[in-house]
């Protein structure tokens, strides 16, 4: 009787294993992403470049499969990719770089400007700035933030999955971190931290 | 005071022996002008027929506490001579703990007590009259503005003085029993001020001032202040000022709150045509505005946006705003929301500098309130978003509660249509919640061919009509409910579940869902130049994703279906371009090269698709031909069969093909 009983419930249980699909977030894949592309944008005239990517895109299999993202696949289901390689995510992307190695990049190493804790950056001192550079710099953290949230909100939404946007921010978040230069500055936990 | 002890010593020195004519005196204190003098040590040397004495005063501390400054460790050295004239004349140096020596010169009378002190060019005199014993008063000549550093911070303490000096005339009194009053007028120049988070700093600012400053034994200071600024820069939270080589007259009159606060009944500012302040605020004592009443006029706006607002407009993205016109405005702020505002326009031009929109003539009022419903009217004579031109418009408005809605629908000319607002309501940006907009709009019979011209499409020809009775702002999202039909190429386009991310800001997307219902396919081959195809086009495009109005994503089918009395014919030259763009090859009886014999073909059914995501088109046709798809069915004699191979193709590629095609640059392969 126990055993006629139990069979119903093992067989829920078995069909429940079945329709769960789980979407995990690639983790891994976009650290990596974010790192070539914080990389790209803070760039260092000593450090090279990773080589742009050959264009043939259509040579490429399509990249984003949902039956690997089901959780019960070998490693490789663990490994969907990531894709940051719009036009629009790369026209933001060189206008970030170009952003950065002409107005932001002296402020970080004066430490005026620093990393906040949500991937955004922010002024952190601003009577390191000359009065008239603090509006022109203010433009330029307004307009770069602007650029980071849109980064993130397109990399989740062309990668199918809009409710990414907060962890991809959150990846992001930390690889800017990661990439900062030793002196510049940056956020955890409310408090400022010198890299 | 110190005149009568100079003399006294002097008096007892005489009377001693010669070898010992050394008089010292100590004081506990000594008070002079409101400043206090602690552990005084007077010491005079004066040998025998010597026509000179050495004076040594030292002061363990001096205080003058309504002012602000405390100094430890003075001490004073300088050569004595005799009183010819009944006045005592001394100088020499003065140092003090932990700064820099200066030179003191003190000549004292009977009647006069006048005191010098200088470094290099720095000069700041003191004089004072027995006949008038509660007033001192004070000339500049370079003094550091640095030395008034103690006196701003008993005013305003997160303030630090970085630069600058002062020329000029400083009165100080002190009558008994009545409060500290300083006053005077001053030259200053190069004057440089921060506070300590940076949010308010002025450089380099030149100028006249007159104050008065008034601290009464109880109660909180009083400051009146009037002056022209001839140049500088200024910068008060996100609003930066620059002054260049304009003139600018100004005036506050404050009173320091009880608990740190100052509250400014008067506040006036005067920049010529530019912009013209009169008003009054309170801040709090951790500098917060509590409140802010402003009369603004700006007969003149062109020079507004580089002088005032520059930090605001590159916060907001729309740095180099250009403004002309006039503009008055009444505005309230408590606590930091705005309360109301009514601003009257009065020609008022707005320009994008990066040509997003534009807005022509505005004239009329706009009030808000977030009590009671105000009515008011704006009006303009047209402008332009992106490249779509409008007309004018006449806005009547209400606000209430924090809401500004339109009282009528109002009507609008757009290319060569008409658009019609028949709701809309407007919630300013609080605490909690950034701009929210809400309106429903209808549109009728737009000119799709003006459409084009303006978004460099090619020339289709068509109307654009519909109807959405609610579209949302918020966050930088503009949703549409409802759809909007565009009747094209004899059919029609509905469109769907449109949505919009950051209309004005960065790599602003447009979503939108399109079917096509019944299109003439002759008049879109014509359009786009791609040879010649009858028939008639059906389809769907799902999930349509522009980013900086490029696509990036779409799920397309496009196929045609047969219409009694519709011929099915695709010239020549429709199919090379076909092929051209779609890697096609011919699957066909027909030998490739004998195409160029015929100038038309009939067909049974043409149908392509394309899914389009991360820059790759996943092509697919009408069904499967073995390892390729079907994109022309043919039909008749001769019977031709175009099949494309290459499922997944490059999408910029696609498109420069295409682009290719329309102007004939390309040159069909044909296997």
């Amino acid at each position: 009787m126990r055993r006629l009983l139990a069979m119903p419930i093992l067989l829920t249980l078995v069909l429940c294993a079945c329709v769960t699909i789980n979407v995990y977030f690639p983790a891994a894949e976009a650290r990596e992403a974010a790192r070539e592309f914080v990389e790209n944008v803070i760039g260092d005239e000593a450090q090279p470049t990773p080589p742009p990517p050959d264009g043939g895109m259509a040579m490429r299999p399509a990249r984003f499969d949902p039956w690997m993202l089901l959780g019960i696949g070998s490693a490789q289901a663990q490994s969907p990719d990531i894709t940051i390689r719009t036009p629009a995510i790369q026209a933001i992307q060189s206008r970030m770089e170009s952003r950065f190695s002409s107005t932001l990049r002296p402020h970080f190493d004066s430490g005026a400007l620093g990393f906040s804790g949500d991937g955004t950056i922010v002024v952190r001192d601003a009577s390191k700035l000359e009065i008239k550079d603090r509006v022109a710099v203010n433009a330029a953290v307004a307009d770069d933030n602007r650029d980071r949230n849109a980064v993130y909100r397109e990399i989740a939404v062309a990668n199918g999955h809009p409710e990414w946007e907060k962890q991809i921010r959150d990846v992001f978040a930390k690889q800017w971190i990661a990439s900062a230069r030793p002196g510049w500055w940056y956020q955890q936990g409310g408090a400022w931290k010198q890299k | 005071m110190l005149w009568r002890i100079l003399t006294l010593f002097l008096l007892v020195l005489a009377t001693w022996p010669a070898q010992a004519r050394t008089a010292s005196a100590r004081i506990e204190r000594v008070t002079v002008s409101g400043v206090e003098l602690h552990d005084v040590r007077v010491r005079l040397r004066w040998p025998a027929g010597a026509p000179q004495g050495e004076l040594e005063i030292d002061a363990g501390r001096i205080e003058a506490d309504a002012l602000g400054y405390r100094f430890a460790r003075v001490h004073w050295s300088c050569p004595l001579s005799s009183p010819s004239d009944g006045a005592w004349r001394c100088e020499g140096p003065l140092r003090r703990q932990g700064g820099l020596p200066l030179r003191l010169a003190v000549e004292l009378s009977p009647a006069t007590t006048d005191a010098v002190v200088s470094r290099g060019g720095t000069r700041m005199a003191l004089q004072r009259s027995a006949a008038v014993p509660d007033m001192t008063r004070l000339q500049l000549a370079k003094v550091p503005l640095a030395w008034a550093q103690a006196l701003l911070a008993s005013g305003w303490s997160a303030g630090r003085i970085e630069g600058g000096t002062v020329d000029g005339e400083i009165g100080l009194h002190t009558p008994a029993g009545r409060p500290l009053r300083i006053e005077g007028r001053l030259e200053v120049d190069g004057v440089a001020l921060e506070s300590e988070d940076g949010s308010i700093a002025a450089g380099d600012l030149g100028g006249t001032v007159h104050f008065d400053y008034r601290q009464p034994a109880a109660a909180g200071a009083l400051v009146s202040v009037d002056g022209e600024l001839r140049r500088g820069e200024a910068l008060f939270g996100n609003t930066y000022v620059a002054l260049g080589g304009q003139q600018v007259r100004f005036g506050v009159d404050a009173r320091q709150l009880p608990g740190g606060g100052w509250s400014a009944p008067r506040l006036a500012w005067r920049d010529a045509d530019t912009l013209s302040l009169d008003g009054s605020a309170e801040l709090a004592a951790d500098g917060r505005l509590r409140q802010l009443d402003l009369i603004a006029r700006s007969p003149a706006l062109a020079d507004l946006p580089e002088r005032y607002l520059s930090g605001w407009l590159g916060l907001a993205g729309m740095s180099g705003l250009q403004l002309d016109g006039a503009l008055a405005a009444n505005v309230r702020v408590v606590d930091g929301s705005l309360q109301s505002l009514d601003a009257d326009f009065d020609g008022v031009d707005v320009r994008d500098p990066r040509q997003r929109f534009r807005i022509d003539r505005l004239d009329g009022n706009l009030r808000h309130a977030a009590g009671a419903a105000i009515y008011s009217e704006l009006r303009w004579q047209g402008g332009a978003l992106y490249d779509l031109a409008f007309g004018p418009i006449r806005l009547p408005l209400r606000g209430e509660a924090g809401t500004l809605r339109l009282r009528e629908p109002a009507d609008m000319a757009m290319l060569g249509g008409r658009l019609r607002f028949d709701h809309f309501a407007l919630q300013p940006p609080d605490d909690t919640d950034g701009l929210r907009i809400g309106f429903g709009l209808e549109l009728d019979a737009l000119d799709v061919g003006q459409l084009a011209q303006a978004l460099d499409w090619p020339a289709f020809h068509g109307t654009l009509s519909g109807r959405i009775p609610d579209a949302r702002y918020a966050d930088e999202r503009l949703d549409f409910d409802g759809g909007l039909s565009m009747q094209l190429f004899d059919g029609r386009i509905d469109v769907g579940a449109l949505s919009m991310e950051r209309p004005f800001g960065v790599a602003p997307t447009l979503s939108a869902d399109l079917s096509l219902h019944d299109l003439d396919l002759l008049g879109i081959t014509g359009a786009f130049d791609f040879g010649s195809i009858t028939g008639r086009l059906h389809g769907r495009v799902d999930g349509l994703r522009l980013v900086d109005w490029t696509a990036t994503a779409f799920d397309a089918e496009l196929h045609t279906e047969p219409r009694r009395g519709v011929r099915q014919r695709i010239s020549q030259r429709a199919v090379q371009d076909i092929s051209s763009v779609g890697d096609a090859s011919f699957v066909t009886s027909l030998q490739g090269r004998l195409i160029g014999l015929f100038d038309d073909f009939g067909y049974r059914r043409i149908g392509i698709g394309c899914r389009l995501a991360n820059e790759v088109c996943v092509m697919s046709g009408l069904h499967s031909a073995g390892a390729g798809f079907t994109i022309v069915d043919g039909a008749g004699v001769p019977k031709l069969q175009v099949v494309g191979f290459n499922r997944n193709v490059d999408w910029p590629t696609l498109v420069e093909r295409l682009a290719a095609v329309a102007t004939g640059d390309i040159a069909p392969v044909v296997d």
